[in-house]
C-alpha cells in the first residue's frame, strides 16, 4: 500500500515542483515506484521541469472525467526505471475537479505506487484542497523569508484542520553567506518558528537552474542540492540520515557549510 | 554592531505576523497580550519582565517566567 505525500507551501515560486521532481527521481531510484501528479491546473509546470513536456496525450482531468484509461495519462520517465508523471490540464480550471474525487484517484494509485507525489498549486483555494483530499502526509516547503514562512504557517494550520498529522518542513534556498552575516534566517529559526518537524534543509544551488533549464532533476547531479534531495528521499523512506545539531544556534553554520560538503 | 541584523527584524517581523494569523488578532496585540498577562500576574507572583515570555502556538499560549530558561 502506497503513501500519498502533498508537496506544498501556500505562497508561489518557493521550489514546491522542482522539489516533487527531485524527490520522485530521487525515490525512484530507490526502486521505489513512484508517481508525480501535477495538480495545478491550467498553470502546469511539473512536466516542464521534469523535461517530458512533449510527451503528453492525456491529462489529470481527462482521467477523472474518464476521457482516457489512468495508464493512457502516465507518462513514463524514460531515465528512471520507476518514475510516471500524470500532468495538469493547461486549459481547465481549478473547479474541473473536486476532493472527492482526487481522492479516489489517489488511493486506486496507492494500490500500484509506493508513493504518490503530490505538486500542490500555490494559494489555499480549491486547488489546495483537492491536492491534500487524499494525502497521508504533508511536506511544507518554505524559503527563509517572511512571506514565505508566515504562508506556510497558515498552510500548516490548515492542514491541522484537516487532521493532516504528518508534517514535515524543506527550507529551500539557505545562502549560507547571508545566514553569516546575519541577513538571513536560519534554519532552527524557520524551524522554531513554524513548530513541525524538518526533513531537509537546501542550498541556495545554480546548480538548480541549470537543471530546470534543462529539464533533468538534480538529484543525479554531483551538487549541493542533489546530495540535500537524496538526503530527504531517505528520511522520507524512513531511514536515519543525521542532520547535523540543528538545534544549538552557536556556529551551526559552519558545521553546516562542512556537512553540505562532506555529503 | 551597532546595527540591528535584517534577521533579527526579520524574526520579528514574522512572530508577530503568525501569532496574528494563528490567533486572528492584529499584529500589534502580541505586544499587549504580554503586557496585560505580566501586569495580571504579578499580582499573584514575584515576575521580572527581563524573563517574562510568552509564546503562543497554534492550540497553546504559553507563559514562561524565571528559572524556566535553561
Amino acid at each position: 500500500m502506497g503513501e500519498v505525500i502533498v508537496i506544498t507551501s501556500g505562497k508561489g515560486g518557493v521550489g514546491k515542483t522542482t522539489t516533487t521532481a527531485n524527490l520522485g527521481a530521487g525515490l525512484s531510484k530507490h526502486d521505489k515506484k513512484v508517481v508525480v501528479i501535477d495538480t495545478d491546473l491550467g498553470l502546469r509546470n511539473l512536466d516542464v521541469v521534469m523535461g517530458l513536456e512533449n510527451l503528453i496525450v492525456y491529462n489529470l482531468v481527462d482521467v477523472i472525467e474518464g476521457t482516457c484509461r489512468l495508464k493512457q495519462a502516465l507518462i513514463r520517465d524514460k531515465r528512471y526505471e520507476n518514475l510516471y508523471l500524470l500532468p495538469s490540464a493547461q486549459t481547465k480550471d481549478k473547479t474541473a475537479i473536486t476532493p472527492g474525487q482526487m481522492k479516489k484517484l489517489t488511493s486506486e494509485l496507492k494500490e500500484e505506487f509506493d508513493y504518490i507525489l503530490l505538486d500542490c498549486p500555490a494559494g489555499i483555494e480549491q486547488g489546495f484542497m483537492n491536492a491534500i483530499a487524499g494525502a497521508d502526509r504533508a511536506i511544507i516547503v518554505t524559503t527563509p523569508e517572511v512571506s514565505a514562512i508566515r504562508d506556510a504557517d497558515r498552510i500548516i494550520g490548515l492542514l491541522e484542520g484537516q487532521q493532516l498529522k504528518k508534517k514535515e518542513l524543506i527550507i529551500n534556498r539557505i545562502r549560507v553567506d547571508m545566514v553569516k552575516k546575519g541577513d538571513m534566517m536560519t534554519v532552527d529559526d524557520v524551524t522554531e518558528i513554524l513548530s513541525i518537524p524538518l526533513i531537509g534543509a537546501l542550498p541556495d544551488d545554480e546548480q538548480v537552474v541549470i537543471g530546470t533549464n534543462q529539464g533533468e532533476p538534480v538529484i543525479g547531479m554531483d551538487s549541493k542540492a542533489g546530495t540535500a534531495y537524496m538526503n530527504i528521499c531517505k528520511r522520507i523512506m524512513g531511514m536515519e540520515v543525521p542532520f547535523l545539531e540543528l538545534t544549538s544556534n552557536t556556529g551551526f553554520f559552519s558545521r553546516l557549510s562542512g556537512f553540505f560538503r562532506k555529503e | 554592531m551597532l546595527r540591528k541584523s535584517s534577521v533579527s527584524i526579520a524574526r520579528d517581523r514574522v512572530k508577530a505576523l503568525v501569532i496574528s494569523d494563528r490567533v486572528h488578532c492584529t499584529p500589534d496585540a502580541y505586544d499587549n497580550i504580554c503586557r496585560e498577562l505580566f501586569i495580571s500576574l504579578s499580582k499573584y507572583m514575584e515576575l521580572t519582565e527581563d524573563d517574562f515570555q510568552v509564546n503562543i502556538n497554534r492550540t497553546q499560549v504559553i507563559i514562561t517566567f524565571a528559572g524556566e530558561e535553561v
